[in-house]
């Protein structure tokens, strides 16, 4: 069975629309949302409810955790504030039930899936580190663990000795004694220096992990988000891919 | 200290710097160097460093290793050059880089697509085909040659512009006599003899060596590919 994955979509619905498109032409029926399908993007309620519509499982991001105010913005950088702000004032009744909805971890056999890291998922911690990555392998039941959060594709690969090796993400074939941390990417704001939309398909019975970049109207969105006027950083940093 | 940039479709996804002797490569993880994806066996191929010098070992894989775009059995490396394995490149560099991450700093690193490493496995299997259709070592006329394929059937082979010679270069700079292939025991030698042009193997000039499975030897203009018999 194929599935796809999707992470970190921000809003941000031209890129969304061309990794839908991509995933039928990928022949994918089942697609799974990794969480922060809102937050810095202009289009967070078209982009809730495409994935209420087409997503299996989905999953809570820290965006969403926080515009249900459960947790706070304080430590975020100033123009995430604003647009996470911003966010939380588009969001009506409806949008926030669909939310509610939303799990913070889902287990298929021995794959789990969560936004940010398989222990406190509910802290947002981030995997940018080998060190970080023993700790979530250290935590974690199942073999493979798909996340986002960062919006890096990375592979960890945990070591009999030693700390977990880390490769750039791409297509490779898990080795069926090992155990890994998957980052499927960034749909939506990726931050690899290539701007184009990444997802990552899961082939269960070939045991293999595509990724797929897709290209989308990135000015499209950049207009709507100097429409809604949200803060400059946010929308220069789409074309750059940072 | 050596490091090896690992790349797949251009993108670096490694970087590995190494004070080891000995750097395994393949799909399995007991891999010094693990590279999991198909086209690459569970032990594909081995690094031996020795000193400063560092050789690449093909470990029979079934889809081939390759340095510089050439099928390799074993290869002595150079800085900057780069080993396909399946869809992967490796760079190797003799020193460590002062980039970390840079994937734009690496230019003219060639990168196989699957339709290229298609290409030299298809080229791989033509001289086997020819090989055995001569039943031993074989010159492929690349260019400027007057020659497809040339049998290599006598203890010395001469190569130049004189009418006489048995394998004719095209060239002004070069001589009537300019090189001979003597076969001398088990191999076949190539000693450059003219006095006016010179006698390359892979792009360098050389006066006497050991020609290998795929070498590539230039007289003037022409250029002939050397390809090993089985004998």
């Amino acid at each position: 069975m194929k599935y796809a994955l999707l992470s970190d979509i921000h809003g941000n619905l031209e890129a969304l629309q061309a990794v839908l498109r991509d995933t039928e032409a990928q022949g994918v029926g089942t697609i799974h949302c990794l969480g922060d399908v809102i937050g810095y993007g202009a289009d967070p309620i078209a982009c809730l409810e495409l994935v209420q519509q087409h997503c299996d499982v989905k999953l809570m991001g820290n965006h969403e955790y926080a515009a249900i105010g459960l947790s706070s913005t304080e430590h975020y950088n100033e123009a995430a504030q604003v647009a996470t702000d911003w966010t939380r004032k588009q969001l009506t009744d409806h949008e926030l039930d669909i939310i509610n909805g939303f799990e913070m971890k889902h287990t298929i056999d021995d794959v789990l899936l969560v936004h940010s890291s398989p222990y406190d998922p509910d802290r947002w911690h981030y995997i940018l580190t080998p060190a970080a990555a023993a700790q979530a392998f250290a935590n974690l039941d199942e073999r493979i663990c798909f996340f986002g959060h960062s919006h890096l594709p990375q592979i960890y690969a945990e070591q009999d000795e030693g700390l977990p090796r880390c490769q750039a993400g791409h297509d490779f074939l898990p080795d069926e004694e090992g155990r890994y941390l998957i980052n499927v990417g960034s749909v939506g704001q990726p931050r690899d220096e290539d701007p184009r939309a990444c997802y990552l398909v899961f082939d269960t019975e070939e045991s293999e992990v595509n990724y797929h970049r897709v290209e989308y109207d990135i000015e499209m969105t950049q207009r709507k988000m100097a429409r809604a006027s949200m803060p400059q950083m946010l929308i220069s940093r789409l074309r750059l891919g940072r | 200290m050596a490091e090896i940039i690992v790349k797949y479709d251009n993108k670096v996804i490694e970087r590995i710097v190494t004070e080891k002797k000995r750097l395994s490569i393949g799909r399995s993880r007991d891999n010094d160097i693990v590279l999991e994806n198909r086209g690459v066996s569970r032990k594909h191929a081995i690094i031996e460093f020795n000193n400063n010098a560092a050789v690449v070992i093909d470990n029979e894989s079934l889809n081939g290793t390759f340095v510089n775009n050439r099928k390799i059995t074993e290869e002595i490396l150079r800085n900057d050059d780069t080993i396909t394995v399946g869809k992967y490149s490796l760079v190797y560099h003799t020193e460590t880089s002062q980039e970390h991450d840079g994937g734009a700093d690496f230019d003219g690193t060639m990168v196989l697509k699957t339709k290229q490493q298609k290409q030299l496995l298809e080229n791989d299997k033509i001289e086997k085909q020819i090989v055995t259709k001569y039943g031993g070592s074989v010159l492929i006329g690349e260019e400027n040659a007057e020659f497809s394929e040339f049998k290599i059937d006598r203890d010395v082979v001469t190569i130049g512009k004189a009418k006489f010679v048995h394998v004719r270069a095209k060239g002004f700079f070069i001589s009537g006599i300019q090189a001979k292939i003597s076969k001398e025991n088990m191999s076949f030698v190539l000693t450059n003899l003219g006095k006016k042009g010179k006698t390359l193997v892979n792009g360098e000039p050389i006066s006497q060596c050991n020609l290998k499975n795929g070498d590539i030897i230039t007289v003037g203009k022409s250029t002939f590919k050397f390809i090993e018999g089985t004998n």
